[in-house]
C-alpha cells in the first residue's frame, strides 16, 4: 500500500537516543507535575508557556437543617452556600498556583456536589506560567475549564483569560401542587406561575454569574454551560448553575486566525505492515 | 524500596519459555509501538494482597480520645468553642494523618510493581509500557490486592538496563509524542495519602445541619475542619510524590480523593495520585503555533 | 429599556441590561466563539426562553390511527412560546440573530402530564453595524453551531429562522383477531406504515410552510425526532427542525478544501 513517505525513521532514531540517555545521570527539570495531556503542553509551548505544578482547592459549607422542606420561592441558604463554597475554592487553587510561580490554571476540572447538609466543590487543574521570566507580569492568577488548546487559540486571538465565573440559584416549585391545576384543566395550555418560578430562577443564575464577570472586568464570558435539575434528595427543589471563563482583550483587537478547511480521508484506516514483526 | 520478592511462581516461568509474546496493547497501539522501533516481548504482571484491618483504628469508638499522632504526620486540633462538657458533646476533635496504612499501601504496591519488573527483566526487556493498575478491596475481608500489568518492550540491539527496566502508563501514540516532545519515560509514579477526620463538636453540628442547643453554630458557614482534612490529603500526596521525582517532572498525573464516612463528620479521606514520571533528554524548540482548521465532513 | 410588548419575567431584565452595557455572555465553545468573529459577527449574549405547558389533554379512539390536533398544538405553541420569548431577549439586546440555538423538554416529577420547554442559544450582532435581521423583521435564529455558520457565511448564505413542524400521531392498536391472523408470517403491516408515514408528512410539510412565509430559498440541517413524552408507545410526536436559509451574495468565498490523513488514532 502506497502511502504517504514515513517520517517515522528519525521517530525510531529519536526513541534510540532518548534510551540510550536513561543511563547517563539525569538533567535537572524543574520538579514539575501537570495533568495536562501532551497535546495541550505542545499548544502551550507554541505560544511561550509552560506548566508549572498540578494544583488543586476544596471548600464544603453547610446548609442549615429545613431549608429543603417545601416553600416558596428562592432557597436562599443554599444559593449562597454555593457561591461561597466556589469562591473559597476558587481563592485556594489560585493561592497554591502562585505560589508555584504559575500565572492561571488550565484545564480545571470542576467537581460540585449539592447534598442537603452542604455544598461542595472541588476543583483541579494545572499551573501554567510564560517560559520567558521576562514576560512574567505581577498579575492575579486567573482560574478556567479551559482546556490547553482552548486558551492557546484563546491567546493566539488576542484575549486573555480572567477567571472563572459562576451563578447558582436554587428554587422550589410552586406551592399550589400542580397535580391540583392540571386537574382545573381542561385544556392544553401554558402555565404561567410555574413558567415564571423556573424561567426567574434560571435568569437569575445567569445574572450573578454576570455579576461575578463585571466584578473581575472582564469584557465577556465564553463557554457558558448551564446545569439544571431537580435536587436527589428534594425533588420539589430545583438548581440552576451558570458557569464560563471570564475573557477580555489583551491586545489592540481580535486577531483573525484564518481558518482552513479540510477534508479528512481517514474512512479507510491505516493497517500495520506484518512484515516487520522478526 | 522494600526488599525486592523474588518469588515469582512457577508458571510465569513457564509462560515466559515459550517464546510467542503476548501483549496488551490494541492495534494501533501495537502498530506506534513498531513505528518507535519498541519491540513487545511479553505480558507482564505482578500481584500483592494485603492485610488491609490490622491498619485502621475504625474500631474505637466515636467521641473517644482519638489517636493523636505520634507517628510525626500531620496533626491538627480544634477546640470546642461552647465551654461545655458532657458525654454528648464533643469537645474536642482533630485531623491527623493515618501514615500506617500509607505504609502498608506503599508496601502492597511496591511488591506488585517489584514482580511485574522482575517478569521483565526475566524477559530481557528494556522497558514496560502500557501499565494498568488495579486495587480490588476484597470485600469484608479486609485484604487489598494490587495488580499491574503491562507490555514488555525491547529496543533492538540496544542493551536492556542493569537496574530496573523503565515503565509508563502510556502507549500508541500518546507515548510517541512525549519522546518527540523531548521527554523520556522513567517510572510510573502512584502514592497515596491518608488523613482521618474526627469531627469536633462545631463539625459535627455543620455536617447534620442542625443547630442543637447552640443554633448559632448550627448556621451557615465552612466546615472548617472537613475543609483543613481535604486540602491537607491533596498536599501530602503531592509532596510526597514531587519528593520522589528528584528533579524529573510528573506527566499526565491523576489526582482522585475518596472519602469514606463512619458517622456525620467522622471521615477517612485518601487521595491518590499516579503519574509518569519523565525526563528530558533534548533540548526542545517549541513548534510553531498549530494551523487552524475546519473540518468539512 | 423595556419592550413592553413582551412577557418576560422581571429577573430577565437587569440581566440583560448589563449586556447592553458590553458585557457579552455566550455558550459557544472557544472554536465556535473564533469562527463567527471570523465571519464578522460578534456574541452579545446569552438568550433563553422557557414555558411550561400542560400536555396531558387528548382524546382518541382506541383503534383508529390519527392525528391529536389538540396535542398537535399545544406541543406547538409551548415550543413557539420557549422561541418568542427567546427571541424576544434577542431583540432586546438589538441582536441580528441567534446561533447555535437548542430545544430541549424538562419532565419534572412535581409535574405529571405537564413539560417545561426550553430554547437557549447565543444572540449576535454583526459588526458591520448592517442589519441582519429576517423577513418578519425579527432576529434570525438558526441551531447551526459555530463552525455551520462559518461554513455557511462561505457559500454566500444567510439564516432566516430556525423552522419546525409537528405532528402528534396516535397509532391504533391492532385488534387481537388481526395479531393473530398474521402471527408466523413477515407481512408489512399496512396501517402502521400509513399512519408513520402521514405523520412525517405532515410534520416536514408544516416546517416547509414556516420556511415559506420567511421567504427562505431552502432549509439545511433538517433533522426528524420522534418522542413519545410521558403519552406511552401508541401516541408519538414527530419534530421536524431545520435551519431557513437564503442566499445574499453570488460570491462563494470557500477555498477549495485541503486534504489531510489524520496520524492520530
Amino acid at each position: 500500500m502506497s502511502g504517504p513517505p514515513p517520517p517515522r525513521t528519525t521517530l525510531k532514531d529519536e526513541v534510540r537516543r532518548a534510551l540510550e540517555s536513561l543511563a547517563a545521570t539525569p538533567t535537572t527539570a524543574s520538579g514539575v507535575t501537570s495533568d495536562l495531556s501532551i497535546d495541550e503542553e505542545l499548544n502551550l509551548h507554541s505560544i511561550g508557556w509552560e506548566p508549572v505544578a498540578l494544583v488543586s482547592g476544596v471548600s464544603l459549607h453547610s446548609i442549615p437543617f429545613g431549608y429543603w422542606n417545601w416553600g416558596q420561592g428562592e432557597i436562599v441558604a443554599a444559593s449562597s452556600a454555593f457561591a461561597t463554597a466556589f469562591t473559597n475554592a476558587t481563592a485556594r487553587l489560585v493561592r497554591e498556583a502562585g505560589s508555584a510561580g504559575g500565572h492561571g490554571v488550565v484545564g480545571v476540572h470542576i467537581e460540585q456536589t449539592v447534598h442537603s447538609t452542604h455544598v461542595e466543590v472541588t476543583l483541579v487543574g494545572t499551573a501554567v506560567r510564560p517560559v520567558d521570566p521576562g514576560a512574567r507580569l505581577g498579575r492575579s492568577v486567573f482560574a478556567s475549564d479551559l482546556s490547553g488548546r482552548d486558551f492557546t487559540m484563546l491567546m493566539v486571538a488576542g484575549w486573555e483569560p480572567l477567571g472563572l465565573a459562576t451563578g447558582a440559584s436554587f428554587v422550589f416549585a410552586p406551592r399550589r401542587s400542580m397535580g391540583t391545576v392540571l386537574q382545573q384543566q381542561s385544556q392544553n395550555v401554558e402555565l404561567t406561575n410555574f413558567t415564571e418560578a423556573m424561567y426567574s430562577a434560571r435568569e437569575a443564575a445567569m445574572q450573578r454569574m454576570q455579576e461575578a464577570a463585571l466584578e473581575m472586568q472582564g469584557t465577556g464570558v465564553v463557554d457558558v454551560k448551564v446545569m439544571e435539575g431537580p435536587m436527589s434528595f428534594a425533588k420539589h427543589a430545583v438548581g440552576f448553575i451558570a458557569l464560563g471563563t471570564v475573557v477580555r482583550l489583551a491586545k489592540e483587537s481580535h486577531q483573525s486566525i484564518h481558518p482552513t478547511t479540510v477534508v479528512s480521508l481517514n474512512d479507510a484506516s491505516v493497517a500495520f505492515d506484518a512484515q516487520s514483526l522478526g | 524500596m522494600a526488599d525486592t520478592p523474588r518469588d515469582l511462581p512457577e508458571a510465569a516461568t513457564r509462560r515466559f519459555a515459550d517464546g510467542s509474546f503476548s501483549s496488551g496493547l490494541s492495534v494501533a497501539d501495537f502498530a506506534a509501538c513498531l513505528d518507535m522501533g519498541l519491540e513487545p516481548v511479553g505480558l507482564v504482571q505482578g500481584f500483592c494482597a494485603m492485610q488491609w484491618g490490622a491498619f485502621t483504628m475504625s474500631g474505637m469508638g466515636p467521641g473517644l480520645n482519638p489517636f493523636s499522632g505520634t507517628q510525626g504526620g500531620y496533626v491538627q486540633n480544634y477546640q470546642c468553642p461552647h465551654g461545655m462538657v458532657s458525654n454528648e458533646h464533643r469537645s474536642w476533635g482533630q485531623n491527623y494523618q493515618q501514615n500506617w496504612i500509607e505504609d502498608a499501601w506503599r508496601t502492597g504496591f511496591n511488591n506488585a510493581y517489584s514482580r511485574m519488573m522482575q517478569e521483565a527483566q526475566a524477559l530481557g526487556a528494556h522497558g514496560v509500557i502500557g501499565v494498568i493498575d488495579s486495587e480490588n478491596p476484597l470485600a469484608d475481608t479486609g485484604v487489598v490486592e494490587f495488580h499491574l500489568r503491562g507490555t514488555a518492550v525491547t529496543l533492538r540491539d540496544l542493551q536492556a538496563p542493569s537496574e530496573t527496566p523503565w515503565s509508563t502508563f502510556l502507549a500508541g501514540q500518546r507515548l510517541a509524542k512525549i519522546f518527540e516532545a523531548g521527554y523520556v519515560p522513567v517510572s510510573i509514579v502512584t502514592s497515596v495519602a491518608s488523613v482521618r477526620v474526627w469531627a469536633y463538636c462545631v463539625t459535627e453540628y455543620l455536617m447534620e445541619g442542625t443547630g442543637g442547643l447552640f443554633s448559632n453554630y448550627g448556621g451557615a458557614a465552612e466546615i472548617v475542619q472537613v475543609v483543613d482534612a481535604q486540602n491537607t490529603v491533596r498536599d501530602l500526596v503531592r509532596s510526597r510524590v514531587r519528593s520522589s521525582l528528584h528533579g524529573d517532572a510528573l506527566h499526565g498525573a491523576h489526582l482522585e480523593v475518596s472519602v469514606r464516612e463512619f458517622a456525620k463528620g467522622d471521615l477517612e479521606l485518601q487521595s491518590r495520585l499516579s503519574g509518569n514520571r519523565v525526563r528530558r533528554f533534548k533540548d526542545f524548540d517549541p513548534l510553531p503555533v498549530a494551523r487552524p482548521t475546519v473540518r468539512l465532513s | 429599556m423595556t419592550n413592553e410588548g413582551n412577557d418576560l419575567p422581571q429577573a430577565t431584565e437587569h440581566r440583560l441590561e448589563e449586556l447592553e452595557h458590553g458585557l457579552f455572555t455566550s455558550d459557544l465553545s472557544v472554536n465556535e466563539f473564533l469562527l463567527i468573529k471570523e465571519v464578522g459577527f460578534h456574541p452579545v449574549g446569552f438568550v433563553m426562553g422557557s414555558s411550561i405547558y400542560h400536555t396531558g389533554i387528548q382524546t382518541r379512539k382506541w383503534s383508529q390511527s390519527q392525528e391529536l390536533t389538540k396535542l398537535t398544538e399545544a406541543m406547538y405553541n409551548a415550543r413557539e412560546l420557549a422561541m418568542t420569548r427567546m427571541e424576544e431577549e434577542a431583540a432586546e439586546l438589538g441582536a441580528d440573530g441567534v446561533v447555535g440555538v437548542r430545544l430541549d423538554v424538562n419532565y419534572y416529577e412535581w409535574g405529571k402530564d405537564a413539560a417545561e420547554f426550553i430554547a437557549v442559544g447565543t444572540a449576535v450582532k454583526a459588526e458591520d453595524g448592517i442589519s441582519r435581521l429576517n423577513k418578519l423583521g425579527k432576529p434570525f435564529t438558526s441551531d447551526l453551531s459555530g463552525q455551520d455558520f462559518w461554513t455557511l457565511r462561505q457559500t454566500g448564505y444567510m439564516p432566516q429562522g430556525l423552522v419546525m413542524g409537528t405532528c402528534v400521531y396516535h397509532i391504533a392498536h391492532r385488534g387481537l383477531g388481526q395479531t393473530l391472523g398474521t402471527t408466523g408470517q413477515n407481512v408489512e403491516l399496512p396501517n402502521f406504515t400509513q399512519a408513520l408515514y402521514e405523520a412525517r408528512e405532515l410534520a416536514m410539510t408544516r416546517m416547509q410552510d414556516e420556511a415559506t412565509r420567511l421567504e427562505a430559498t431552502g432549509i439545511v440541517g433538517v433533522r426528524l425526532e420522534e418522542k413519545s413524552h410521558q403519552w406511552g408507545s401508541h401516541t408519538i410526536e414527530f419534530l421536524a427542525l431545520g435551519t431557513a436559509v437564503t442566499k445574499t451574495s453570488d460570491d462563494v468565498t470557500l477555498a477549495k478544501p485541503t486534504t489531510i490523513i489524520s496520524l492520530d488514532n
